[in-house]
């Protein structure tokens, strides 16, 4: 962009403002490719289902996507803000799920009220991220192999502590759970929330742009003054307690579950991280086109059995979309770069 | 460590003496000291006859499965393209190889068919990650999900029963005293581990995996090293796939679920890093595979909680990512 300008057989370069405006508008301009893309391939799942199977259209439907989408969008998120703060990726977000929503199941057993078990799971998935957080920021080791340990040890741990975990039948939040608010499932709206929240603070707050600072380029955001370590740490920290919200929810809806519940998420939530745009060398991404990217990964489950096709096929798209995706994203990046 | 001599004095001969004390204080120093530990605790706790035949018999045939895919799969990360794909791959190489011999074809040609599968597979993960210049994490990650979903698609009931006698043999078998297929697999190290540090191909591996813009520079196909490599992992673990058919008899669809991370494991611990490419020996991969099937051996015979091998092996792998770091390993930030 910036090398057009440097050209002489190109008019456009002479005007000076020119460069400046492609810049901005560049950005926005592939979110909203992204949005389009991703918008246009769900509209042909959805039509694709429909010319097969009529009766496709219809409230079962809506209810079945957007109860995928709950913990999912909300686990997205934990993830997205990882990946924009160049965090590269967060493997152990299965373990906060599951670590979360026992902190919050174990509050409602021993008969704490409803605030306080959440605040219990919110506070767990918290106190793991700052775990990763302070491993990665004070031992300066790549997150990902950290998080792979952390994974798996933390599995580990679980599965020694409990083998399964219920809720109370009679508690709030399970009758939370199994509710609907206009229409959705309960569960559909903190997800919503939270999306459009760190959304509209990733682009309006100082704390956002901090943190698209440091994931664009840490050294130059250190060299002006960002405390990279606490920066690091408190994302670490906040992606965590967003993955227990995800994990409080999660206990609402599923009347047991084992420390294991949680890894069917991993894949999904990374393809939906990364089939938004948002590159694993972070500094970008929009989370309202991850909204859009959940809600089309969560509609492949409902397509696939309209379909007829045995579930494992929703593996075999989610997979193959997944290295489309990123392969576009690459084709995309080595074009810019060169 | 070598990176400070200058190339000149590389190639300097040094006594012996020197040249042990030098081993010692890299990765495989480390592990080997590490494996010592266990041994001397699987010495201590369980006593003799933990050195007894029978036990090396059942540790070497747990091990040496994983060994071969393992060495196969570390010319991937020592080209700098780490390959998820690879427990997945064994499970479907296992699926198709077990589904057509069922069907009564030859077990010979079924066999290169699977490999053939193995070959494609790379070839598609080399194809996204090299020519399209992906992130080979993201892209393996999701050959690793749509190749469970076709195991799963594939086998539905329980999946047929293929005794092949000779595979039989091989993996299960014993010559002199140790487990044939350990041997087949310490055999394959060995070469590996010579190709890698002594022939000219070898170091090209290790050039385009520490700085792949220099590797290019200096007149290395840095595609053609890193298609090849990506190739390598896709066959080593479809070999994986028929070697375990010909020790189990049959192959579920979850088989092999959760094998790359034991592999990634067991290769950090022993050296390689997932994150950046050109380090690592398969003899150190040899030695962490060791260190946690040694360890797994050692809760197995005290009825342990299998749960608590996961938590060991975490421990280790931060341990060893942290002692690579002091000296002088990649840093984040």
């Amino acid at each position: 962009m910036t090398t057009s300008h440097l050209t002489p057989t190109d008019p456009v370069a002479t005007k000076p403002d020119k460069p400046h405006i492609s810049i901005t508008d560049g950005r926005t301009f592939t979110s909203f490719r992204d949005a389009i893309s991703i918008t246009g391939v769900w509209v042909l799942l959805l039509a694709a289902t429909l010319i097969a199977r009529p009766d496709f259209l219809s409230n079962q439907t809506l209810l079945a996507v957007t109860f995928t989408m709950s913990i999912s969008g909300v686990l997205a998120v934990a993830q997205a803000l990882i990946v924009i703060s160049g965090g590269l990726l967060d493997l152990s977000l299965p373990v906060s799920l599951t670590l979360s929503a026992w902190a919050t199941v174990s509050a409602l057993n021993a008969g704490l009220p409803t605030v306080l078990a959440i605040l219990a799971g919110l506070g767990a998935g918290a106190c793991w991220g700052l775990l990763n957080g302070a491993i990665v920021v004070f031992g300066k080791l790549n997150p990902i192999i950290v998080t792979l340990a952390t994974g798996f040890g933390g599995l580990a741990i679980m599965l020694i502590l409990f083998k399964s975990a219920q809720i109370p039948s009679t508690s709030a939040l399970r009758a939370y759970g199994l509710g609907r608010f206009l229409g959705l499932p309960n569960i559909f709206w903190p997800m919503v929330i939270t999306i459009i929240l760190f959304g509209l603070a990733l682009t309006y707050t100082r704390w956002g742009r901090r943190l698209i600072a440091i994931g664009g380029n840490a050294r130059a955001a250190k060299a002006r003054g960002l405390n990279l370590r606490r920066i690091r740490l408190a994302t670490f920290t906040g992606s965590g307690a967003v993955a227990g919200l995800a994990g409080v929810l999660f206990s609402a809806v599923n009347p047991s579950f084992t420390p294991a519940s949680g890894t069917g998420f991993q894949l999904i939530v990374i393809g939906a991280v990364i089939l938004a745009g948002i590159s694993l060398s972070g500094g970008k991404g929009n989370l309202l086109v991850l909204l859009l990217s959940v809600g089309f990964l969560a509609t492949i489950p409902t397509s696939i059995a309209f379909f007829g096709l045995p579930p494992a096929w929703s593996l075999v798209f989610q997979g193959a979309l997944l290295i489309i995706a990123v392969g576009i994203d690459g084709a995309r990046l080595k074009r810019t770069s060169r | 460590m070598t990176t400070l001599a200058s190339p000149l004095f590389e190639d300097r001969p040094q006594s012996f003496r020197h040249r042990t004390l030098h081993s010692f204080n890299g990765p495989v120093g480390s592990i080997t000291a590490t494996l010592a530990v266990t041994l001397l605790v699987g010495l201590l706790w369980v006593g003799p006859e933990f050195f007894a035949p029978s036990n090396i018999q059942i540790v070497g045939v747990s091990v040496a499965i994983p060994l071969i895919v393992a060495v196969l799969a570390s010319f991937a990360l020592l080209a700098g393209v780490v390959d998820l794909s690879i427990g997945s791959m064994v499970g479907f190489g296992a699926v198709i190889f077990n589904q057509l011999v069922a069907t009564g074809l030859n077990p010979w040609l079924v066999a290169a068919i699977t490999i053939g599968v193995g070959v494609v597979v790379g070839l598609t993960n080399a194809f996204v990650i090299v020519y399209f210049g992906a992130e080979p994490l993201a892209v393996t990650l999701g050959m690793l999900t749509l190749l469970r979903g076709l195991s799963q698609a594939i086998v539905v009931s329980a999946p047929p029963t293929t005794l092949i006698d000779p595979l039989y043999n091989v993996t299960q078998g014993a010559l002199l005293g140790f487990p044939t297929l350990l041997l087949i697999g310490i055999g394959i190290t060995l070469v590996a581990a010579g190709f890698i540090g002594k022939t000219r191909v070898g170091r090209k591996v290790q050039a385009v995996g520490g700085d792949h813009r220099a590797a290019a520079r200096a007149g290395i196909s840095v595609t053609k090293v890193r298609v090849i490599a990506l190739v390598i992992s896709a066959v080593g673990a479809s070999i994986g796939g028929i070697l375990y058919v010909g020790q189990l008899g049959s192959a579920s669809n979850i088989l092999g679920t959760g094998l790359e991370f034991q592999i990634y494991a067991a290769l950090m611990i022993g050296g390689y890093s997932i994150t950046r490419g050109g380090v690592g020996n398969p003899l150190g991969g040899l030695l962490g595979l060791l260190v946690v099937a040694g360890i797994t051996n050692i809760l197995n015979i005290q009825f342990f909680d299998p749960d608590y091998l996961d938590l060991i092996v975490a421990l280790i792998l931060l341990a060893a990512v942290l002692v690579d770091r002091f000296r002088g390993g990649d840093e984040f930030e």
